[in-house]
């Protein structure tokens, strides 16, 4: 049974069908890039996975369970963390509290234990605040802990962004377009810690438009073409694949 | 030094029956009154922000909850003859009822629409306690509200009857509702609350329920009005349907745009000096109104962030 399982699935919008029949399945531990020109449907076959947009057909199995149409909060509890296009962070809450608010829903949410905060939760938040402050570090972020996220860069933004959805853990990691739009140096950084996360055994699904990243560190890409499946392979064959340059460059 | 400064001031605000006895000896009921009504405004206006600052949903149905709350509260004591604090939890569970009721589908709507469903709400809230006069007696409004009795059946009571009293009683919810507001504002549920404000899509991905967490404060923000609106009208003896106008939601908008959105000392500024001022002002009764309207006009120039910004910048 693989990690995450897309079947038949469907999204119209007015006038267009933006993802039209994808199967798609991911094995645990795969590192695997979703690619196709604009407005190919790779955002929208994210969004649908992820609880976003409600897919007019078609089923999202992850861990074997059925997700169709749950909501964000449960899919992201269930253990997929996504990122998006457009980086989002929580402007008025410090980078800390970022990362923090990340892993918090994960663990007890009863109402009294928060309010009257319990030892275990104090504990449990002394731990978070542990690797939250591992992870800042991690993507060179350790000086702005306390600074509001509105405050960062973009690029810095973009790197809490990355850092808070690898909070709680997650088994699958699905990233909108990690180097778009950032300088070579932070996309190197990126295809690094993406490197290291698939080391670690973690399942990673990304959209990119940088041929370069998804060339040099997919183990398996998908090209979606018009909301269609068009080719699927390694990055060597997808290369070749002539319905692929086809979609890219036209006849 | 910070802590030493809170002290004094609790000591001030504490002694205040006592400090007014003293220096204003001729006013001393009038500054009391106004005393208690900053207490309560304060503890209304803290609850009214756990949903406009910190979920971040313009709700404009305040007065409705502190109605119900009122209403409810009047009702049990004068004819269902409850003790005070049976009236009071009655008062607060039945607003917080009727917030998680109508809160579900209002929250489906979008910031604006929300608004104004709100709004509606308030209005049908003033209308039906102006003519459902078989209940509220309408706008002959309820009396004889007995004075608070603190205690329980059998136990020892303590009747409240002097101003003094009623000012500690306010002054009691207002450290209860500080408590809750830090409470709900601060740690894991304030982040989860600050979450949805910021950014809800990001919120739904950090695993939070977005509709979840701005129900709680909608429906903990009401069951505190409610409890404000039994305290008043055990205060007041009296409840009539003007009480509950549009004109209360003006006030709460003042009181927390002004002096501080999502903060609590800026609220509780914003409280102080927006109850406490009109009444100075009546000093120069001719001009009050203009004065008043030109002090707030100065205050959304000077500083729109509200007051607690000016502070803050002072504090620097």
């Amino acid at each position: 049974m693989a990690l995450l399982e897309v079947h038949g699935l469907v999204k119209h919008f007015i006038g267009v069908t933006a993802v039209d029949g994808v199967d798609l399945a991911v094995e645990r531990g795969e590192l695997v890039s979703l690619i196709g020109p604009n407005g190919s449907g790779k955002t929208t076959l994210f969004n649908c996975v992820t609880g976003y947009l409600a897919a007019d057909a078609g089923r999202v199995l992850f861990r074997g369970r059925d997700v169709t149409n749950a909501a964000p909060h449960r899919v992201a509890r269930l253990g997929v963390a996504r990122t998006f296009q457009q980086v989002s962070v929580f402007p008025r809450l410090s980078a800390l509290e970022n990362l923090l608010v990340f892993l918090q829903q994960h663990q007890e949410e009863r109402l009294l234990s928060r309010l009257l905060r319990t030892r275990r939760l104090r504990r449990l938040e002394a731990e978070a605040v542990e690797r939250a402050h591992r992870l800042l570090e991690l993507v060179g972020l350790s000086g702005k802990a306390d600074a509001g996220a509105g405050t960062l860069s973009y690029g810095q933004r973009k790197l809490l962004a990355f850092a808070a959805a690898l909070m709680p853990d997650p088994e699958l990691l699905l990233l909108d377009e990690p180097a778009a739009a950032v300088n070579p140096t932070m996309i190197n950084q990126m295809k690094e810690h993406i490197l290291r996360l698939h080391g670690q055994g973690k399942t990673v699904v990304l959209v990119e438009h940088n041929m370069d990243v998804v060339m040099d560190i997919s183990q398996r890409v998908v090209v979606l073409d018009h909301g269609q499946k068009i080719a699927e392979g390694s990055p060597q064959t997808i290369r070749r694949d002539a319905r692929v340059i086809e979609a890219y460059f036209g006849r | 030094m910070r802590r030493a400064a809170i002290g004094a001031l609790a000591a001030v605000v504490v002694s205040a029956p006592w400090l007014v006895a003293a220096l204003v000896p001729r006013q001393q009921r009038y500054v009391l009154h106004v005393l208690i009504f900053t207490a309560l405004f304060a503890a209304l206006a803290l609850s009214y922000d756990l949903v406009v600052g910190h979920v971040g949903s313009l709700s404009l149905a305040h007065p409705a909850f502190f109605g119900v709350g009122a209403y409810t509260a009047a009702l049990l004591a004068t004819r269902a003859g409850w003790p005070f604090l049976g009236a009071l939890i009655g008062a607060a569970l039945a607003a917080g009822v009727v917030a998680a009721l109508v809160g579900v589908p209002l929250f489906r709507l979008t910031e604006h629409a929300f608004a104004v469903g709100t709004l509606g709400l308030a209005l049908v809230a003033s209308v039906v306690a102006n003519n459902w006069v078989e209940v509220t007696r309408g706008p002959l409004c309820i009396t004889e509200i007995p004075k608070p009795v603190l205690g329980v059946p059998g136990g020892p009571a303590l009747a409240i009857t002097t101003l003094p009293g009623h000012y500690w009683l306010a002054l009691g919810a207002l450290a209860a509702v500080v408590l809750l507001y830090r409470g709900l504002t601060t740690f894991r549920l304030g982040r989860a609350f600050h979450a949805v404000r910021d950014n809800e899509p990001l919120a739904g991905a950090a695993g939070i329920d977005p509709l979840k967490y701005r129900l709680l404060a909608f429906t903990i923000a009401a069951t505190v009005a409610g409890g404000v609106g039994a305290l008043y009208v055990h205060y007041l003896s009296v409840m009539c349907p003007e009480e509950m106008t549009v004109a209360l939601t003006v006030n709460l908008l003042v009181i927390v745009f002004l002096g501080g959105v999502g903060s609590l000392r800026g609220v509780l500024v914003g409280a102080v000096l927006f109850t406490a001022l009109p009444e100075v002002l009546r000093l120069a009764p001719t001009w009050r109104l203009v004065i008043y309207g030109t002090l707030l006009l100065l205050v959304v120039v000077r500083s729109p962030e509200g007051l607690e910004s000016l502070l803050r910048r002072a504090a620097r």
